[in-house]
């Protein structure tokens, strides 16, 4: 078996040189094309994930402002029902107030009816009691109507203080206001008891008034004493209309 | 008959290095295949590594074959003792 | 018959003795410079035909060694894809008339396994430094020492017989079958060449990766370099 060396050596240098040939003309590029594409394909990638993050952001930031919108539109809608109360409140309030105060008027005005009603009634019944006592004394004798009552005018006479009991008859005739017109005797009778109580003459003048029923009124300069029928019944008028 | 005693031997001996030399890598051969039929049977998915792997490994079997024709041509051709 | 392990000397150039197979690899290296050349003169980011096949055997030579060695296949690129390329277009020489593969004579393969036995140990030493590479031969104890270094011979010697005999007697079989039955009958041996030439180039170029790759020290999983940790 022969080795030829010459060939041998040839052969290798060929190799040397086709692998520097292969390595400079066909790996190298290839390899660096090969590179290149990737760093294409990761710069395409990198900037479709650039975009993306961009994308999702942009996404982010309508959402967010779409919460902010929803928000506001929440508190606007919250801001409106509280309003809304409020005013509703308000609204009850002045109604409820409203209607107190229409109540609390009708109440009074019904008070007033009430009131006037009474004093209607109280007015028709004092007419009644008038009338009653009218025909109740127009049963009695007339002296009645005169006589019972000269007692107790004479007696509030006495009774007046005396500054004014002074005055009475002191400047003219005194004015007396009777039920009917008195006859001599009686109106001598109350002249000479005035007289006896006052201690000096009195000249009555005699003022006829049947709605006094009964009794007599004398007029003082500074009092009226009343001693009748009718302030009676008038005193007793008021008194019942103030009971209640 | 001794002059030519030498490539009388040569020739047997080459005949019997590559006789012989073939059997085990014809046995190793057939398990390999068989081993590798098992294999796609079992998994048709993988039948293109499995070939591919089969081929190389049947060149690298084939291998030992090829030394013994090797020896048998060293023989044959560029025997020292002729 | 011519013995398949003997030269003829076609002519001489100066003191040179040029056999056949040297003339037909410097065809093989024309031939391949020429198309490299023209076809990586324009390259595009849009690759053409020819590119995409280019780029396709790049990137399996690069997947191969990333596979094989775990680490930045640049490196290594030329080397494997060259020894790839060379082996495979001269196995397929074959197939034109008159010419004999120059992987069927002993010096182109031995050629071959020099370029990669001198490889592995520039590669070994560029990685691991002379001491750290002659340290691998201790590995996994002194006892290995001179086993590894056996070890070494033996599978260059593994190297090159395999590649010529399979070449060879692929050549050797199909003249035998041509002088003997005629004209077509060698055409499915000639087949059976084809693929047994794309098998040994590969084989070859897996087992070159192999050994460059055990001796820069990345399988050994010892003394780690400052190479090793690179990312891939």
């Amino acid at each position: 078996m022969t080795i030829d060396w010459w060939t041998l050596g040839l052969q290798t240098v060929n190799l040397l040189i086709l692998i520097w040939i292969l390595a400079r003309y066909l790996f190298r590029p290839v390899a660096r094309i090969i590179a290149e594409r990737q760093a294409a394909t990761h710069a395409a990638l990198d900037e479709a994930r650039a975009a993306r993050e961009e994308a999702e952001a942009a996404r982010a930031t309508a959402k967010t402002e779409t919460a902010e919108i929803a928000r506001i539109r929440a508190e606007l809608l919250s801001r409106a029902q509280e309003d809304a109360k409020h005013e509703r409140a308000h609204l009850l309030e002045t109604a409820r107030a409203e209607a107190e105060k229409a109540r609390a008027e009708t109440r009074a005005e019904l008070a007033r009816l009430r009131e006037a009603q009474k004093e209607m009634v109280a007015e028709e019944a004092g007419a009644l009691a008038a009338d009653i006592a009218g025909r109740l004394v127009g049963r009695l004798p007339d002296t009645v109507k005169i006589d019972g009552f000269m007692d107790g005018l004479v007696g509030a006479v006495s009774e007046l203080p005396e500054a004014t009991r002074t005055g009475i008859g002191a400047a003219g005739p005194v004015s007396l206001r009777a039920a009917r017109a008195l006859t001599g005797d009686e109106r001598t009778v109350l002249e000479t008891r005035l007289a006896d109580l006052l201690g000096r003459t009195v000249t009555l003048e005699i003022e006829e008034a049947p709605e006094l029923i009964a009794g007599l009124e004398l007029d003082a300069r500074h009092a009226i004493v009343r001693n009748h029928f009718r302030a009676d019944l008038d005193r007793i008028k008021s008194e019942l209309a103030n009971h209640d | 008959m001794t002059d030519n005693l030498v490539p009388i031997v040569s020739i047997l001996s080459a005949a019997l290095a590559v006789g012989f030399g073939a059997i085990g890598p014809a046995l190793g051969e057939g398990r390999a295949v068989a081993a590798a039929m098992d294999a796609i049977a079992r998994q048709p998915e993988a039948a293109g590594t499995l070939s591919r792997t089969l081929f190389v490994g049947l060149a690298m079997i084939e291998t030992m074959a090829i030394y013994t024709l090797v020896i048998a041509l060293l023989v044959l051709f560029a025997n020292p003792f002729v | 018959m011519d013995s398949p392990l003997t030269l003829e000397t076609l002519f001489n150039i100066g003191p040179v003795p040029i056999s056949a197979p040297v003339v037909v690899s410097w065809v093989i290296i024309l031939a391949l410079g020429l198309f490299a050349w023209l076809a990586t003169r324009r390259l595009s980011l849009t690759p053409s035909k020819t590119q995409t096949v280019l780029e396709l055997l790049a990137t399996t030579v690069d997947g191969q060694i990333r596979d094989t060695m775990n680490r930045d296949p640049a490196p290594f690129r030329a080397l494997i894809g060259t020894i790839f390329l060379f082996v495979l277009v001269a196995n397929w020489t074959s197939l034109i008339p008159a010419v004999e593969p120059p992987t069927a004579h002993l010096e182109t393969d031995a050629a071959l396994a020099l370029v990669v036995f001198v490889a592995t140990i520039a590669y070994g030493i560029a990685n691991r430094g002379i001491k750290g590479y002659l340290a691998t031969f201790a590995e996994p104890s002194w006892v290995m020492i001179p086993l590894n270094l056996v070890e070494q011979i033996t599978r260059t010697f593994s190297l090159i017989v395999r590649l010529f005999g399979n070449v060879m007697s692929g050549v050797f079989v199909v003249g035998i079958v041509l002088s003997l039955a005629g004209l077509f009958v060698p055409i499915p041996l000639m087949a059976l060449d084809l693929l047994t030439g794309a098998v040994q180039a590969y084989i070859f170029a897996v087992l070159a990766t192999v050994f460059i790759g055990a001796a820069a020290g990345e399988t050994s999983g010892d003394a780690p370099s400052e190479k090793e940790n690179k990312p891939s």
